[in-house]
């Protein structure tokens, strides 16, 4: 037995040994991973994926064509080996049209290292591809199967419905037997009970009638509380707070301007020099999606949404080269100022310095867009009494020399220099 | 001092029919029906109860139901690419050019909307004239072809191509000729696609021929000064000018240029400075240049050789027999010529007659007066009318002969303006193939074999040269709208080139015209222009044997002379029918007879009452084996014994618009000494029916107020306040209201009585501008036109006793010819007065007062009581009778889609129902003070200028902030002729008018 213990004993030990280093190597191995992963995304994906060419070209299977090295080098400053005249350097170079890759001076050796780590690992994902293939299949069927089992499970639902049917039916079967044996009983008992309960209601009701204050109040809080209901009602005609039609393409403000911190501007630059804000044409989406194509989160492929802008600008991501056959993208608009109501943004904008979200709202939050202002005539004169008037700006010194209200030191708000005059908004 | 004249705009007032006097009483043209419902079955019928019940109940249930669609779902379609140059809601403007003035084209999102002139460029640089301002128009003209057609059936460009070029090579190979009938060709780059296709085809000739022409002129300048051109006039140069029946204000060679010439010798400024031209007008119907005139004489066409031969008399001191015999007209020639000997080398004579004769003996007068140099340029000569009559009348020559294989006709109609279309169309039956560059079916184009319909030159790459060493760009504003290609461009895929007209254009400037000027291609398109010309030209002698020509005037004047002579003019609008869809310019009153959508024959209305007719009739009026009926205008001014007939109408294959509008009067006009005249003896007879001309000469009546101020040059030169008669310095006024502050700005205007010649283009550029509906002529019947800004044109009579002054003088006017009026012309537009009478009236405060000065006009706040129409001193609002833009009762006008894109994007329609009126345009003063704040800085004079402003080439309008003592409008507020219309009820008018100053005989 002794024999057995210290062989189990020792068994143990090397296990437990063997066990810790498995632990620390792969402990090891994933932290450059993990980095290189984290690296990999913010530094390469714009231009780069590992199975497949995006800008440049697919990367799986670099650490077999390049020693790493090399490769180190390259991230570093290709454009340097490429002047060194580094044989490889110049062919990759020529391979890929002449295209300059990012020099990543700021990337340490290591940090390379991790990236090129990452890569492999990927790589070796991939390569289980045959593997993962299966499994994906697997899951496939999986998912198939939760389908299968989605509909076992209603079919049993509406067996069991059935059965509660045929159960209740029975009962309400049984129960009329019985009513039909005691019906005497229960009409004289049902007899007492309405006679005992009309007179209750009957002397209630002559009593309400009896008492007009009573009356008349109650006609008067139908009428107040209709009126109430219709001036509501009328007040909100034409008012699209809320709206939030359903657009073409599933565009987010919360993934442009919120996570990616978008500038406004960037694509609504008309709001700054004109009064229409400007819904960016294609071209302006082009200047990121062009490269930028969500595809981690559809399995490698063009997300949907992106697709749609390639087909308005007649872009093949394939080749990378734009067609003829352009169409314009139909966008619901969602801001309808009425025609007699002139708006102009960049008065607001760039010379009152309103900030985008006072008339919009979170717009960085919204999944959808949504009118987030009344637009009233109501809003918008409440708000040009509140705001003061950019004093700094040379356009309004002489305003500022003439009106009394300033030489007491008020403040000059934009109603008082003639902001809710007619004809500033309707001509 | 108040003035004791008495002013009227149309007979009905001067005479107090009885007609206009009940009419004058009424707020509103029509009758309306209030009254007839009140006193018929109206309110005293007993409605039933159940009935009343019934109607209020569908009614209730329709509106409900008429309210109850959706929402419309509003799409917002961004450009797929968009141009870098174009911010969405910020216009773009481009240099252009049309008839040969470099313009501006301002476009919004890719569409032109309006068109001003080029304030940088030489000759004419500020203002437009009307057809130039409502030129924009007829791109988005729905009755232009969308393809090019054979035989009137729509085909390819390619398939025309080939049927073209298989005649064209069939013409050549049997040596006949090929003709390219044009009007003048002055562009450079048609010239050379021309002289391409010429090398081509060696039998091709270009034959330019104008429908009203100017071919005398050429050929008097050929005979007497060695130089076949028409110059350019400086009158700017001129102290005095004598026209006999020369429009030159008007259509006459480039009137708008004339114009801001003339009137920088007549304006505030010269008059500041003691100066001011005299001009001698003679003519037989009233021109817009003799309602301007300081003296104006009225002569029979017969009698304008024998003006003139006179004129060269009392100049020269020669006896050159066959002067005129008319009293006023010797006693006004002697005058004028000691005037025009007085002022010799700053003096001019021009004549309008086409005559060869008549321009030898005009160049005689005009070389002795030392005219040729500074006054009338022949070094730096116009080149706008190169047409010869002779040519076109040679071309019909060989057609008939048969020489001719191929004919092009490009912007030419000789169908409906030669003088007897059946000589064409005979001549045309044996040419083997017609085709005509027209961009519509148009009269001459529809009995062509076939249409390679041309594109606008909104639509087109090119240029032109209206004037020796003045160059002017046409560049594209916006694609081809429809299947159609530039005539050179056509010519040159004829002639078998490839070159694209953009290549072609520019290739053509850098070798022919930017050579040597340092510039390059991007300069000009920019600028605009180029000009290698001089200010003013060389002095030429005239070589005339006057008493040759004499004689040969005076068989020419016996040749017309008759009881009854008749005289055709272009009208400012239509021109020579060229325009004739354009519905603005159909809807522009003429500048003296305020008539729309008609010609007319005009008559004195003495020689009216002799034949028997008054207005409303219709006469017939034959000449050269022509006849027509026109209705009657009793036209003060004309001269007795002869009829005016307005060119350019009676089109039958041009639009919706202009189909039908008028008669054609081109027949009348007659050939003789090799060029087309517009003078011939005629008869005029009663004849039967009526018809309504859409006048709006006193739709708007002012009741015999003071509302004109006219002095005279002496007097004013004694006293600059003479007649001005501000009512403030001999009155004190008491408000009832308190004083209306304006700390920041307040926007005012004066208009100079004095530069304003009335032509209107002001009008059309308000109407562009401001999305003014067109409203037809049943409209202008019913005195409904929308004109935000109207001219109003007053009377004076004047007899050889003195003028007719005194009120009770009046009465006696039926003892005189109406032959001697004088005119005053003045734009009446809102008043933006500070009390305005309007704005205590309305009962839902449509319209207020702003704190810049302005009168504002909400229009979803209207809800069409009209009161303040009612109570307006000034009658200048206007009320929409219907949705001009969505009504198919307008669909021969703007009611289209694309039509519609001629609109103003940043100015509401206004909708059925509610008052309009000027607006000041606000879009541009809102836009203006807003690029100052962008800017930071301050807003300057002149960032902010009115539409009908910048389309006045006589600067008689100015704008601008009077609280800003530095701007031109305070300076000239402070002028010492300003006076205020009715200023005397107090209700503060923020337009400040200067007196118009005459620069008469007698003074």
């Amino acid at each position: 037995m002794r024999n057995v213990s210290s062989v189990l004993g020792k068994l143990a030990k090397t296990m437990s040994i063997s066990l810790m280093l498995l632990f620390a190597v792969t402990m090891a191995h994933a932290q450059d991973i993990k980095e290189g992963q984290t690296l990999f995304k913010s530094k390469c994906t714009t231009c780069h994926a590992v199975s497949k060419k995006v800008v440049g070209p697919a990367l799986a299977g670099m650490s077999e064509r390049h020693p790493e090295e090399w490769l180190v080098s390259w991230i570093h400053n290709s454009q340097a080996m490429i002047a060194a005249g580094d044989e490889t350097a110049v062919r990759l170079f020529e391979e890929n049209n002449k295209l300059v890759m990012t020099s990543f001076t700021d990337l340490s050796e290591d940090q390379i290292k991790n990236i090129i780590a990452y890569v492999k690992d990927e790589e070796a994902k991939a390569a289980a591809g045959p593997a993962e293939g299966t499994a994906g299949g697997a899951g496939a069927a999986e998912s198939e199967g939760a389908n299968t089992l989605m509909i076992l499970g209603l079919v049993a639902v509406v067996v069991l419905a059935i059965a509660i049917i045929v159960v209740l039916n029975r009962v309400i079967r049984s129960l009329e037997k019985i009513i039909a044996t005691n019906q005497a009983a229960i009409e004289a008992a049902e007899a007492a009970n309405t006679g005992y309960q009309e007179s209750r209601f009957s002397k209630f009701a002559k009593a309400f009638v009896k008492n007009k204050k009573l009356v008349g109040f109650t006609v008067l809080l139908f009428v107040v509380l209709l009126s109430f209901a219709g001036w509501n009602t009328l007040w909100n005609v034409g008012v699209h707070q809320g709206y939030e039609p359903v657009q073409p393409i599933k565009f987010s403000h919360q993934i442009h301007a919120g996570a990616n911190q978008i500038d406004c501007q960037y694509c609504h630059g008309g709001a700054f020099k004109s009064k229409n804000a400007s819904i960016p044409s294609a071209n302006v989406c082009m200047n990121c999606h062009n490269t930028v194509t969500a595809s981690d989160h559809y399995d490698g492929e063009i997300s949907p949404e992106i697709a749609k802008i390639y087909n308005a600008v007649d872009f093949d991501p394939e080749t990378r080269t734009y067609g003829d056959n352009t169409s314009p993208i139909e966008w619901v608009r969602v801001h309808n100022l009425p025609d007699f109501a002139y708006f102009n943004h960049s008065q607001h904008v760039v010379v009152a310095g309103v900030e985008c979200q006072t008339c919009h709202g979170p717009v960085e939050t919204m999944e959808e867009i949504y009118q987030y202002s009344p637009l009233t005539m109501k809003w918008c004169v409440e708000c040009h009494k509140a705001t003061e008037v950019d004093s700094d700006n040379a356009y309004y010194d002489q305003l500022i020399q003439a009106h009394e209200k300033l030489k007491k030191g008020e403040k000059m708000t934009a109603a008082m220099i003639g902001g809710l005059e007619c004809g500033k908004c309707h001509y | 001092m108040d003035s004791n004249k008495k002013y009227w705009k149309g007979l009905e007032e001067l005479q107090q029919t009885p007609a206009f006097v009940e009419k004058s009483k009424q707020e509103f043209a029509e009758p309306i029906p209030v009254e007839d419902v009140l006193n018929e079955a109206g309110l005293s019928t007993k409605t039933p109860r159940r009935d009343f019940l019934k109607a209020l109940g569908f009614g209730l249930g329709a509106v409900t139901l008429a309210a109850c669609n959706r929402t419309p779902i509003h799409k917002a379609v961004p450009y797929v690419i968009k141009p870098e140059e174009i911010t969405p809601g910020v216009p773009n403007f481009y240099a252009s050019s049309f008839n040969g003035q470099s313009v501006l084209v301002r476009t919004r999102e890719g569409r032109p909307i309006s068109i001003t002139a080029n304030p940088n460029s030489v000759g004419l640089s500020q203002g437009t004239d009307a057809t130039t301002s409502a030129a924009v128009l007829d791109l988005y003209d729905m009755s232009k072809l969308q393809n090019p057609q054979i035989g009137g059936k729509d085909v390819e460009w390619a398939d025309l191509d080939k049927t073209v070029i298989a005649a064209l090579n069939k013409a050549a190979s049997a040596g006949k000729q090929i003709s390219i009938v044009s009007n003048t060709v002055n562009s450079p780059s048609t010239l050379a696609a021309i002289e391409s296709f010429k090398s081509k085809y060696p039998t091709a000739n270009h034959v330019q021929v104008d429908a009203v022409s100017y071919s005398g002129i050429i050929e008097a300048n050929k005979l007497s000064l060695g130089k076949a051109v028409i110059p350019s006039y400086h009158f700017d140069q001129a102290n005095v000018v004598v026209s006999v029946a020369a429009d030159f204000l008007g259509t006459w060679l480039s009137g708008e240029e004339h114009t801001q010439d003339y009137v920088k010798n007549r304006d505030s400024k010269s008059l500041k400075s003691g100066k001011m031209s005299r001009h001698i007008q003679f003519e037989s119907g009233l021109s817009m240049t003799g309602s301007n005139a300081d003296v104006r004489i009225a002569i029979k066409p017969s009698e304008e050789g024998a003006v003139l031969i006179s004129l060269f008399n009392a100049i020269t001191g020669q006896s050159v027999s066959g002067g005129v015999t008319n009293k006023k007209a010797q006693t006004a020639i002697t005058l004028a010529a000691k005037e025009l000997i007085t002022n010799r080398g700053n003096a001019v004579v021009v004549a309008g007659s086409n005559d060869v004769n008549i321009q030898l003996l005009t160049n005689a007068i005009n070389s002795a007066l030392g005219a040729y140099g500074s006054i009338i340029d022949l070094d730096n000569f116009s080149k706008q009318y190169q047409g010869s009559d002779a040519d076109f009348q040679q071309f019909l020559a060989s057609a008939n002969a048969g020489q001719i294989g191929v004919a092009f006709f490009l912007n030419t109609n000789p169908f409906y303006d030669y003088i007897k279309a059946d000589d064409v169309t005979a001549a045309l039956a044996k040419v083997e193939f017609t085709l005509s560059f027209s961009d519509r079916a148009d009269e001459t184009a529809s009995v062509l074999k076939a249409i390679a319909p041309t594109s606008s030159f909104l639509e087109s790459w090119g240029d032109s040269s209206s004037k020796e060493g003045y160059y002017t760009i046409v560049q594209p504003t916006i694609n081809p709208v429809f299947n159609t290609r530039q005539a050179d461009q056509s010519l040159l895929v004829w002639a078998g080139s490839t070159t694209n007209i953009y290549e072609f254009v520019k290739e053509n400037w850098e070798a022919n015209v930017l050579a040597g000027t340092g510039k390059v291609w991007n300069d000009v398109l920019q600028s605009g222009f180029i000009y290698k010309g001089t200010d003013s030209g060389s002095s030429y002698s005239a070589n005339v044997d006057v008493n040759a020509v004499s004689a040969a005037i005076l068989t020419l004047s016996k040749a017309i002379a008759g009881e009854v002579e008749l005289k055709l003019y272009e009208p400012s609008g239509l021109r020579d029918g060229r325009y004739a869809n354009n519905a603005f310019l159909q809807e522009l009153p003429d500048p003296v007879s305020k008539v729309t959508w008609d010609n007319y024959a005009a008559l004195n209305p003495r020689f009216a009452e002799e034949l028997g007719v008054g207005e409303n009739d219709k006469v017939k009026v034959e000449a050269n084996g022509y006849a027509i009926e026109l209705p009657v205008v009793l036209q003060p001014g004309q001269a007795l014994g002869t009829v005016s007939i307005a060119l350019g109408y009676g089109r039958t294959k041009v639009g919706k618009a202009g189909n039908e509008v008028g008669q054609n009067a081109f027949p009348f006009a007659r050939f003789a000494n090799g060029s087309k005249q517009l003078e011939s003896k005629a008869t005029v007879t009663k004849a039967s029916g009526t018809y309504q001309l859409a006048q709006t000469q006193t739709h708007h009546t002012i009741e015999g107020r003071n509302i004109v101020r006219e002095t005279t040059f002496a007097k004013y030169l004694k006293d600059p306040n003479s007649e001005s008669g501000r009512f403030a310095d001999t009155h004190k006024t008491y408000d009832l209201w308190n004083k209306f502050e304006s700390p920041g700005h307040k926007w005012v205007m004066a208009i100079d009585l004095n530069a304003c010649t009335g032509c209107g283009s002001c009008i059309v550029a308000c109407s562009v501008e401001n999305n003014v509906p067109v409203v037809g002529r049943d409209e202008v019947r019913r005195r409904r036109e929308m004109h935000w800004l109207r001219i109003d044109r007053y009377y004076t009579l004047e007899t050889s006793e003195g003028k007719l002054t005194k009120e009770k003088e009046i009465a006696k006017a039926d003892a005189y010819d109406y032959e001697d009026v004088t005119v005053v012309h003045q734009p009446m537009l809102c008043q933006h007065c500070d009390h305005a009478p309007c704005e205590t009236v309305c009962p839902v405060l449509a319209t207020v007062h702003s704190s810049e000065g302005l009168n504002h006009m909400a229009y979803n706040r209207c809800f069409g009581t009209r009161y303040c129409a009612n109570n307006c001193p000034y009658k200048v609002r206007r009320f929409n009778w219907f949705n001009y833009w969505n009504d198919s009762r307008f669909d021969n006008y703007l009611n289209n889609e694309f039509t519609q894109l001629v609109l103003n994007p940043d100015v509401t329609t206004r909708s059925r129902g509610v008052m309009e009126k000027c607006s000041m345009c606000i879009q541009r003063i809102q836009a203006g003070k807003l690029q100052a704040k962008v800017e930071n800085r301050k807003l300057k004079d002149g960032d902010v200028q009115m539409a009908c402003q910048q389309a006045c080439s006589a600067n008689a309008i100015i704008f601008g902030d009077v609280n800003d003592p530095d701007s031109e409008v305070s300076k000239a507020l402070r002028n010492e002729r300003v006076y205020y219309v009715l200023e005397e009820i107090n209700v503060q008018p923020n337009i400040g008018y200067m007196t118009k100053v005459r620069n008469t005989f007698e003074a």
